[in-house]
C-alpha cells in the first residue's frame, strides 16, 4: 500500500556493561567516558540514525559508532547483520538502558521507511526531526534543538525528490549525499523552520511516489 | 502518533489512496514518575506569624515536603516580575521638563549599556555638563532626581520626594539648587553635579535596585563637599523610601537634618557623628507591613 509505514525490524539489542577499553577505543569511543556500551543491529539504517539521535536526548549517552553496511539489508552478511550497527557509549549501564528504551521506542513508533510504489520495491524515508539531538546536530553542523528534514530514497527518486523539496519549502540543504551511499541510496539533510521542514518532507515523499509510479 | 507518520498519512489521503492503513501498534503506556504527595504545612508558630506581619520578606511561609507551597512560589515569581519590569523601564525623555526639572544625561547611550557600564552612568555627557554650569551656583544643597535602577519609582514618587526635601531644607534655612533630573544615572553622579555647581552638599534621589515586589522604592544618597573621587564611605543614605517602607515626609525630614548636620560638622559618611543628629538617627518601630497579594493560587 502506498505510503504504508514499513516498521524497521530490530535484529539484535545487546549491552556490554563494562566493555574492554581497547574495544571502546577501536570503535571511536573514549575509554575514560564510555565504559558501558549498547549495541543494536537493525534492517533499516536511516531510521536507526534518527533513533540513535533520539536516544541522546533521553540519557547522557554518546553515539560512538554508527555505520551502514554495503548494499543494504537485502544483501546482509548474516541473519543478525541487517543494514546498520549502532553503538551507544555511556558512563554507566543505566544510561544505556534508558537510551536503548528511547531508541527502540523511536524505531517502533516514529522513524521508518515508507512504501513508495505499493509493492515495497521502492521505499522512501521522508523523516522530520522536530528537535535535533546531540548526535545528528554534530553530524549536520547544526545546533541541538533545531529541526531537520532527513530525506532518503533510491538514486533517481531521491534526485527528483530533493529538487521538489527544495522548491516546495524555504529550506536550506545542510548535506546532500549523492548516490551511491553504502546502501546504494541517496540522501539529503535540509533545515529551516519546523513547518518548512515538514513541507519539504511531504513534497519529497510525493515526488518519490510520483517517480515510482511513472518512471518514464 | 509520530509527526512524520501523520504527515505521510495526510499525503496518502491527498494522493487519493482509499484503502485504510493497518492500525499502528498502540503506544506502550509510559509509567508515571514515582509520586509522593506531601501535605502543605503552613507555619503555625505564633512567633513566625507575628514576624511575618512586620515584613514583606519571605518568613513564616510554611512548607510542602522540602519545598515552598505553590502560592508562595507564584507570589515569588510575580514579585520578581515586578522587579524585572522596574529594571527594564525607561524614564521618558519629556518627563523631566514636564515636571519642572532640568534634564541631564550621563555618558550612557542605551539601557543595556546602562546596566553593563556603571562607570559611564557616573559621569555627565558634554551637553549636560554645559546645562549644569548654567544652574544656580554654590547652593547649600543640590538635590538631584534620577532614574537609577527603577525609572518606575522615579516617575512614581520622585517629584513628591524632591518637593518634600526642598521644603524641609528651606525650612532649616538651607538654600536649594536648581532642580535637575538625570537619566541613566548611578549614585556617584552626584559627585560631578555637586562639584560643577559648587554645592556644599549633594543629594541624589534615585530609584533603587528593585527587590521582590518593590519596584517603587527610592533611595537617597547624601555627600558633603561633592568631588569626583568621593567613595561610599563619604556618603550617608536612606533606602526603602516607599509606602511600605519609610514614608516620604519622614524621609524628607531626615534628609534635611542630615544635610544640615553635614554642613555643621563639615563632613559626611562614616565620620559624621549621627549621635548629634537627633531625629535623623532615631529609630522608631515600623508599623506592620502588609504583603500585597499579586497571585490568586
Amino acid at each position: 500500500m502506498i505510503l504504508e509505514p514499513i516498521v524497521p525490524t530490530v535484529l539484535s539489542v545487546r549491552r556490554l556493561p563494562h566493555a574492554d577499553p581497547a574495544l571502546v577505543r577501536a570503535y571511536g569511543g573514549d575509554p575514560a567516558k564510555h565504559t558501558s556500551l549498547g549495541l543494536v543491529t537493525v534492517d533499516q539504517d536511516d531510521p536507526t540514525y534518527v533513533a540513535l539521535d533520539e536516544a541522546t536526548k533521553h540519557a547522557p549517552v554518546d553515539v560512538i559508532f554508527a555505520k551502514s553496511f554495503y548494499a543494504g539489508s537485502a544483501h546482509a552478511s548474516g541473519r543478525l547483520s541487517g543494514e546498520i550497527l549502532g553503538v551507544l557509549g555511556a558512563a554507566d549501564p543505566e544510561s544505556i538502558d534508558q537510551a536503548l528504551d528511547a531508541l527502540l521506542r523511536c524505531l517502533a513508533h516514529d522513524a521508518c521507511f515508507y512504501d513508495a510504489d505499493g509493492k515495497r520495491t521502492v521505499t522512501v524515508f521522508p523523516h522530520v526531526i522536530s528537535s535535533l539531538g546531540e548526535y545528528l546536530s554534530r553530524e549536520a553542523g547544526l545546533a541541538p534543538g533545531e529541526p531537520m528534514a532527513y530525506l532518503v530514497a533510491p538514486p533517481i527518486e531521491a534526485t527528483i525528490g530533493l529538487d521538489a523539496a527544495l522548491k516546495a519549502a524555504d529550506v536550506r540543504a545542510v548535506k546532500v549525499m549523492t548516490p551511491p551511499t553504502e546502501t546504494n541510496f541517496a540522501a539529503a539533510w535540509l533545515t529551516g523552520t519546523l513547518d518548512e521542514c515538514e513541507a519539504a518532507a511531504v513534497a519529497y515523499a510525493a515526488a518519490v511516489v510520483d517517480v515510482a509510479g511513472a518512471p518514464k | 502518533m509520530s509527526r512524520t507518520r501523520q504527515l505521510m498519512a495526510h499525503l496518502r489521503d491527498a494522493l487519493g489512496s482509499a484503502e485504510p492503513l493497518p492500525r499502528p501498534e498502540p503506544l506502550p503506556a509510559i509509567p508515571p514518575p514515582p509520586a509522593r504527595v506531601y501535605t502543605p504545612r503552613p507555619e503555625r508558630r505564633p512567633f513566625a506569624a507575628e514576624a511575618a506581619r512586620h515584613t514583606t520578606a519571605l518568613v513564616g511561609i510554611g512548607h510542602v515536603g522540602t519545598r515552598y507551597a505553590t502560592d508562595v512560589v507564584l507570589q515569588f515569581q510575580a514579585e520578581l516580575a515586578v522587579a524585572h519590569a522596574a529594571v527594564g523601564a525607561l524614564l521618558p525623555e519629556d518627563w523631566a521638563p514636564q515636571n519642572g526639572f532640568t534634564a541631564l544625561k550621563t555618558r550612557v547611550k542605551d539601557h543595556r549599556e546602562f546596566l553593563l557600564r556603571p562607570d559611564l552612568g557616573r559621569r555627565l555627557d558634554d551637553a549636560s555638563v554645559e546645562a549644569v554650569r548654567r544652574c544656580t551656583r554654590n547652593p547649600d544643597v543640590q538635590v538631584i532626581v534620577a532614574d537609577g535602577l527603577s525609572a518606575v519609582a522615579c516617575m512614581g514618587s520622585g517629584k513628591q520626594l524632591y518637593e518634600a526635601v526642598a521644603r524641609a531644607c528651606q525650612a532649616r534655612g538651607l538654600s536649594v539648587g536648581t532642580p535637575v533630573c538625570a537619566s541613566f544615572a548611578r549614585v556617584w553622579l552626584e559627585d560631578e553635579i555637586g562639584q560643577e555647581v559648587g554645592a556644599k552638599v549633594a543629594m541624589i534621589l534615585l530609584g533603587e535596585r528593585p527587590g521582590l515586589g518593590t519596584g517603587d522604592g527610592l533611595s537617597a544618597y547624601v555627600v558633603h563637599e561633592p568631588r569626583i573621587g568621593k567613595t561610599d564611605g563619604d556618603r550617608n543614605m536612606i533606602s526603602n523610601i516607599h509606602p511600605r517602607g519609610m514614608p516620604i515626609d519622614e524621609a524628607a525630614a531626615r534628609l534635611a537634618a542630615l544635610a544640615a548636620a553635614m554642613i555643621e560638622q563639615r563632613t559626611s559618611g562614616v565620620t559624621l557623628d549621627l549621635a548629634r543628629l537627633g531625629l535623623a538617627s532615631e529609630r522608631t518601630p515600623r508599623p506592620p507591613q502588609v504583603r500585597q497579594k499579586l497571585v490568586n493560587a
